[in-house]
């Protein structure tokens, strides 16, 4: 594990020299920008080489006695390594110019510090062997994006984000505490591998308190409201990197923890696909009704987390119904769609921050036409588009397809195996319908059509290491999606080193599905030659002309008539009405001159509405009762702190 | 191999000819003599002589749609068993990659129809995104009832040879159940009425027609052929499983095939002269039917087949 640590100590340095370097911000942006880029680029190929060669590589500090710190690096740790790696590495080098004219050098500056840290605590969050290191690196990741949330500190909307993310990783973490107080209660250690040993009941409460905890921070509806306020909030290329990879870290602790418990009951299995389903739709009908560009992307992460956790719940189904196919399909969809989703909505964030830095605005509906301005910046989001869609030939559509397989080989089975496998099948088909239409809806009212205001009437793109790192990002789409088995080795090894007792793994068969994916996209990209060819024989020598679009007969067509996005969305929303109560405001238009008039609508996210209703309400009516126990001494507060020890020490 | 080439190039040649057939059906309905029932020919060779304007609006992404369109359908229908024959190329999973390169399809149209900054046609678009969700929920549902019954997941095991007349056997009751939902599927991705009229005249109520008021000359025709095709994959699908015999004389199933494709075609027309389109609102529970029949007949086949 020597260059997994060195890798750690070049990003920690270049935070480090970020902060040090502070007076002289440009030199001190080259500095951090490369050390950074070093450090994940010598920690992807560290990754990729234990990934290639699979073996358990382990490390241990005994300095803090019997909390000591433990590391260890296994096929699945390496998969999320590859991920977390590669995903920070582009993010670094698109930062380079998205943070150029940030106006204020001291923030720059702790930005980056702040970012090397979250990098570091995510890469040593999944190589944790035991609670206590894994807990230590878990918090200083949250701690680390909190204040990588609150960058706009002098923004109200910011610190409000930051708050509730604070809130929700913290209450998050409080339920991992009480699953790993539960197992150390049984067992003693805060080793991961004693977990095996516990009863069956405890195992059950153990992966429900994980799953919370672990689901608060991967996005899990209804644990997901702070991931709508916080991603906006943060710079694009933090959006990314917490979209992209830090809410993953939350499924690899599910995934974790099903494998430490050991314990192949369908509830768990059940649980997972439900929580899936919810998350995946609600996610992408909240998603439809957004107006703000990033917090619509935000919503996508939770779809996405939802069609990821389908994955797993159908590999844990496959798990315990005794059907090894399944399960491996099942999980290695649910990794791959993990990859998948870290390197579209990575390219996808990064796209709305490059329209965000040259309009001003997240606002979608006041935005329309950049393509022909944004070239790069609209074709890579466009791909980005349509590999979220899980379109073929882009690389979502192979995770999905992985899962569906997985999905229909339940269908054979029993009869409960049956019933969620239709669930699953029915909801991923729901909720890739669902995703078409929320980014066409992005595509068509934000880089089609003309431009809707001012903001987007002058624009370009500028910024070199941004461009490059959107176009790398959206030709491993298209790569990964024409030929998945460039990669599909990577899941695969960290699906075998899960060790469920389906191994050894039937490559062969995988491996066929991967070519029959490559052999289906080289035909449709085939066909579309002749196409072409018979447009391009038929347009020869013709007489084109350009004119203004059809009005259908009116001749005075303004850029306000286009169709919005509001508008786009509101068929669909129509249905979701229960779960997507919609909030209007309007004022009757009257008289035969009417004034002017405003229209303005919300998608309200039922989470939100009954968390205020159910939790918030209900604990401030309670901590106000309690508000005596302040008196603001701090000899009383010294007090309290020894009668809670006395009392600990009585009791215990 | 050579067949099933031969079936798929005479199934992009000939949808223009059984689409034409619905006209004649409504004409014979309204008590006139129709259109020639090689005017879908016509039409197209018209188009593809034609030049066209591009709206000052659009980009590339206008020009990719009608490519991507018919691209798909051309597709879509190698993966298909023609006749009962196999199909050109299958596998394992192809269900899903058709369903999803329809998906592209529609991505696509609605990004062109978007680029065109027309209200109308983001009117269209919103509606195009709309519908076939529910479709697509409905057609999986069906492939999951034929997965049940077969254990396979491609076109190929479902209508090609003997394979429609074991999935009969096997569960004939909900397969009636299949052929009406799939019928609905039919009519709503095709936009014909009663979810969407291809033959109204006010922009407002229109679907998949207001989408492509902008595309003229050859692009309008990749479109049109397109939509030939797409409408000629599904009705081939019901042609198989209405008339899935095969009685043992070389080219009397593809006699049967084409019988069945002239029943679906003309079944269509005569919906559309019997019927008035839905009001925008009914057309999703409409489309739900297909999904609840489908549903049952699953619900149904778990009884019966274990």
């Amino acid at each position: 594990m020597g260059q997994f640590f060195i890798s750690i100590l070049i990003i920690l340095f270049g935070g480090f020299f970020s902060l040090i370097l502070v007076r002289k911000a440009k030199f001190a942006k080259i500095i951090t920008v490369f050390l950074l880029s070093i450090g994940c680029l010598s920690g992807l190929m560290d990754a990729v080489l234990n990934l290639i060669q699979p073996g358990i590589a382990g490390a241990s500090f005994k300095y803090l006695n019997v909390f000591f710190l433990a590391f260890r690096m296994d096929g699945l740790s390496g998969f999320f390594l590859v991920v977390i790696f590669a995903v920070c590495l582009l993010a670094t080098l698109y930062s380079f110019h998205y943070m150029e004219h940030s106006g204020n050098d001291v923030r720059t500056a702790v930005n980056y510090f702040f970012f090397s840290i979250l990098i570091a605590s995510m890469a040593l969050v999944v190589t944790a062997a035991n609670m206590i290191t894994f807990m230590l690196f878990w918090e200083i990741m949250s701690l680390s994006s909190f204040f990588l949330v609150i960058y706009k500190h002098h923004k109200a909307e910011s610190r409000k984000a930051g708050y509730l993310y604070f809130v929700f990783s913290h209450v998050g973490a409080m339920f991992i505490f009480v699953a790993f107080g539960i197992v150390y209660g049984y067992t003693g250690s805060f080793g991961f591998d004693a977990m095996g040993s516990l009863p069956e009941t405890a195992k059950i409460l153990v992966f429900i308190f994980s799953f919370v905890g672990f689901g608060s921070k991967a996005g899990v509806f209804p644990f997901h409201v702070w991931l709508p306020h916080a991603h906006p909030a943060a710079p694009s290329h933090i959006s990314a990197v917490m979209s992209g990879v830090m809410i993953k870290i939350g499924i690899y602790g599910i995934i974790k923890m099903y494998v430490l418990l050991n314990f192949h009951t369908p509830i768990f299995g059940n649980i997972v696909i439900v929580a899936g389903v919810v998350s995946g739709i609600l996610g992408v009908v909240y998603a439809l009704g957004q107006h703000d560009l990033k917090r619509l992307l935000a919503y996508h992460s939770v779809e996405n987390i939802g069609i990821i956790l389908i994955g797993l719940g159908i590999g844990m189904i496959g798990v315990s119904s005794k059907n090894p196919l399944m399960a491996v399909l099942g999980f290695t969809g649910g990794l791959f769609h993990v990859l998948n989703h870290s390197i579209f909505k990575s390219l996808l964030f990064m796209g709305a921050g490059m329209v965000l830095h040259k309009t001003g605005t997240r606002s979608i509906d006041a935005l329309g036409g950049l393509i022909k301005k944004m070239k790069i910046t609209g074709t890579t989001f466009i791909i980005g588009s349509l590999a979220i869609c899980g379109l073929p030939p882009f690389n979502g559509f192979v995770g999905e397809f992985f899962i569906y397989i997985g999905g229909f080989k339940g269908i054979a089975l029993e009869n409960s195996v049956f019933a969620a496998s239709i669930f699953a099948i029915v909801s991923l088909a729901v909720i890739g319908g669902l995703a078409l239409a929320c980014f066409t809806k992005v595509v068509g009212v934000v880089f089609q059509g003309e431009p809707r205001t001012k903001a987007a009437v002058d624009v370009d793109e500028k910024g070199p290491t941004m461009l490059i790192s959107m176009s790398i990002l959206a030709g491993a789409c298209i790569l990964i999606g024409i030929f998945p088995q460039m990669i599909i080795w990577m899941p695969i090894k960290a699906v075998s080193a899960l060790g469920l007792g389906y191994n050894p793994i039937d490559f062969e068969s995988i491996l066929q599905m991967t070519a029959n994916i490559t052999l289906a996209a080289t035909i449709f990209l085939i066909t579309l030659l002749p196409v072409i060819a018979i447009r391009w024989f038929f347009y020869r020598g013709k007489i084109i002309r350009r004119s203004g679009t059809w009005g259908c007969g009116f001749t005075q067509p303004t850029v306000k008539m286009q169709y919005t996005g509001s508008s786009y969305a509101s068929f669909i929303l129509d249905f979701f009405r229960p779960v997507a109560p919609l909030d209007e405001d309007h004022p009757k238009i009257t008289g035969r001159f009417p004034l002017k008039t405003y229209y303005k609508s919300q998608v309200n996210d039922i989470a939100e509405l009954n968390m205020k209703r159910v939790v918030v309400n209900p604990v401030l009516f309670l901590f106000d009762k309690l508000r005596w126990i302040q008196q603001g001494d701090i000899h009383l507060y010294i007090g309290y702190i020894l009668l809670a020890i006395i009392l600990l020490l009585v009791f215990i | 191999m050579i067949e099933s080439i031969i079936l798929w190039l005479f199934a992009i040649s000939a949808a223009p000819f059984f689409s034409a057939m619905i006209l004649k059906v409504k004409a014979f309905f309204g008590g006139r003599k129709g259109p020639p029932l090689l005017i879908n020919y016509y039409t197209l060779i018209k188009l593809f002589k034609k030049g066209s304007v591009y709206s000052t609006s659009t980009t590339i992404m206008f020009k990719l749609g009608p490519i991507i369109s018919l691209g798909s359908a051309i597709t879509v229908l190698m993966f298909l068993p023609i006749a009962g024959q196999q199909a050109i190329f299958s596998f394992n999973g192809d269900i899903i990659f058709i369903l999803y390169t329809m998906g592209l399809s529609r991505f696509f149209t609605i990004a062109a129809a978007m680029d065109t900054a027309s209200p109308f046609e983001g009117m269209g678009a919103a509606r195009e995104a709309y519908f076939p969700i529910i479709c697509e929920a409905a057609t999986f549902m069906i492939f999951i009832l034929f997965y049940r019954l077969t254990g396979e997941l491609q076109l190929s095991a479902y209508f090609s040879g003997d394979n429609t007349i074991a999935l009969w056997n096997l569960a004939g009751a909900p397969l009636l159940f299949i052929i009406f939902s799939f019928f609905i599927i039919l009519l709503t991705e095709n936009s014909r009425v009663p979810a969407d009229d291809p033959a109204t005249h006010l922009e407002l109520t229109m679907i998949h027609e207001v989408m492509v008021l902008d595309h003229s000359g050859p692009d309008l025709g990749l479109i049109e052929l397109g939509s030939f095709c797409k409408l000629f994959f599904y009705s081939t699908i019901i042609s198989r499983l209405i008339l899935p015999f095969d009685l043992g004389f070389p080219g009397l199933a593809f006699v049967l095939y084409l019988l069945g494709l002239a029943l679906v075609y003309i079944a269509v027309g005569v919906i559309e002269s019997i019927i008035a389109r839905y009001r925008m609102d009914a057309v999703p529970q409409f489309v739900l039917t297909s999904f609840a029949l489908a549903f049952f007949a699953t619900i149904i086949t778990l009884e019966f087949i274990r």
